[in-house]
């Protein structure tokens, strides 16, 4: 091969060896990059109606707390978890349901009826009643569950 | 570029004399058998990277151990192909390893110089089995678990120290969570670190005093 000038038999052999480790690390690499970020990928499998009580119990013009049990299965586990919803009706048959989780950095709101308002304790984040960031750091309203009654029960939807 | 890069770094580093010593050493007219310790170092390679991988969702406790491992094997992408590498890699280690001894004790290649690289090759030997005794225990299923009782029974009836020897190995009179949790502690810390640090020196005396050649009839 003396077209091939300057290929030596040692670089031939480097080259070789560069390119078989080369494929290796990518078969090697490519699947174990995609076994780390797996999990990342796992979005919530099913969104199921979860039943939190009756309707009775919804105060009218006040948020009312409910809270549900939730099965989650994260990898090999099944946790149980209990999810908190706030639920307000001014009319008694449209309800809107508040998740309690802070918009900002996840902490836990609650209703402070003396003030009329949602409080978080973390950063001392204010909520108005609907939900609506009336202080405080958070960027958004707080997140707002699909919800239905049947059979005088409400139920929301959630994964 | 490349080379400006290197030149920078040798000048500070040297790194240029240690490629040279480990990957530029001359060798003598050898044959193929002559890669089997290469080739049991890939695979060692290999199993390194495999079985960090696997301890990111391998849990060693008996409520755990044999879920995060079905898991591993058919919930994580590529799980599978992780958990199967290192699963062949382990007999392919044993494999390699006694060939690898072979060639070495048929070329008569334990003589002087190399007495060191042979005793350390024979203690890399029993890491590697220990490794698969070890390794064995953890998916924690049947087969995992009656092995384990049988391999620890064995080392019980060694003259004096047996019954000692099968608690120290369990952590007790049963095959229990003690016996996984310091199974898996030294499948992933004590063999691995007594590994490397024979196989530093291993590797250093092969590279010092140069591989053997075949011996020829007159020798």
């Amino acid at each position: 091969m003396s077209e091939e000038k300057g290929l030596s038999r040692r670089d031939l052999l480097s080259i070789g060896t560069l390119a078989i480790g080369g494929i290796i690390s990518v078969a090697l690499g490519i699947p174990a990059v995609a076994y780390i970020i797996g999990p990342a990928r796992r979005r919530v499998q099913e969104e199921n109606w979860i039943r939190l009580g009756p309707v009775s119990k919804v105060e009218i013009g006040t948020p009312t707390l409910f809270k549900a049990g939730v099965e989650r299965q994260v990898g090999w586990i099944i946790n149980e978890e209990e999810i908190s919803v706030y639920i307000l009706t001014d009319d008694g048959r449209n309800f809107v349901a508040l998740s309690n989780i802070c918009t900002h950095l996840g902490c836990r709101v609650r209703w402070i009826s003396d003030q009329g308002q949602f409080f978080c304790p973390c950063h001392n984040a204010i909520f108005n009643k609907q939900g609506e960031v009336v202080t405080g750091p958070p960027p958004r309203p707080l997140d707002q569950y699909v919800v239905k009654v049947e059979d005088e029960q409400i139920y929301v939807l959630g994964g | 570029m490349g080379t400006q890069v290197g030149n920078w770094l040798d000048e500070r580093v040297g790194w240029r004399k240690v490629w040279d010593a480990i990957f530029l050493r001359k060798i003598p007219k050898v044959n193929w058998l002559f890669t089997l310790g290469s080739a049991t170092l890939f695979v060692a390679l290999i199993q390194g990277v495999t079985g960090i991988l696997l301890t990111i969702y391998y849990v060693p406790t008996p409520d755990h151990a044999y879920d995060s491992v079905q898991f591993i094997t058919t919930q994580v992408p590529a799980g599978w192909l992780i958990r199967g590498l290192h699963h062949y890699g382990a007999s392919a280690m044993v494999i390699l390893t006694v060939l690898h001894m072979l060639r070495v004790i048929f070329y008569g290649a334990y003589k002087f110089p190399r007495e060191v690289t042979w005793f350390t090759g024979v203690l890399l030997l029993l890491i590697v089995t220990g490794f698969g005794f070890t390794g064995y225990l953890l998916p924690w299923d049947q087969k995992a678990f009656w092995a384990t009782t049988v391999g620890t029974r064995i080392a019980s009836v060694a003259p004096g120290i047996g019954e000692w020897l099968l608690f120290v190995m369990r952590g007790g009179e049963e095959l229990t969570a003690v016996t996984l949790a310091r199974f898996y502690g030294v499948h992933v810390w004590v063999l691995p670190a007594s590994l490397l640090m024979l196989l530093t020196i291993h590797m250093y005396l092969v590279i010092r005093i140069g591989i053997s050649a075949v011996p020829k009839r007159e020798d």
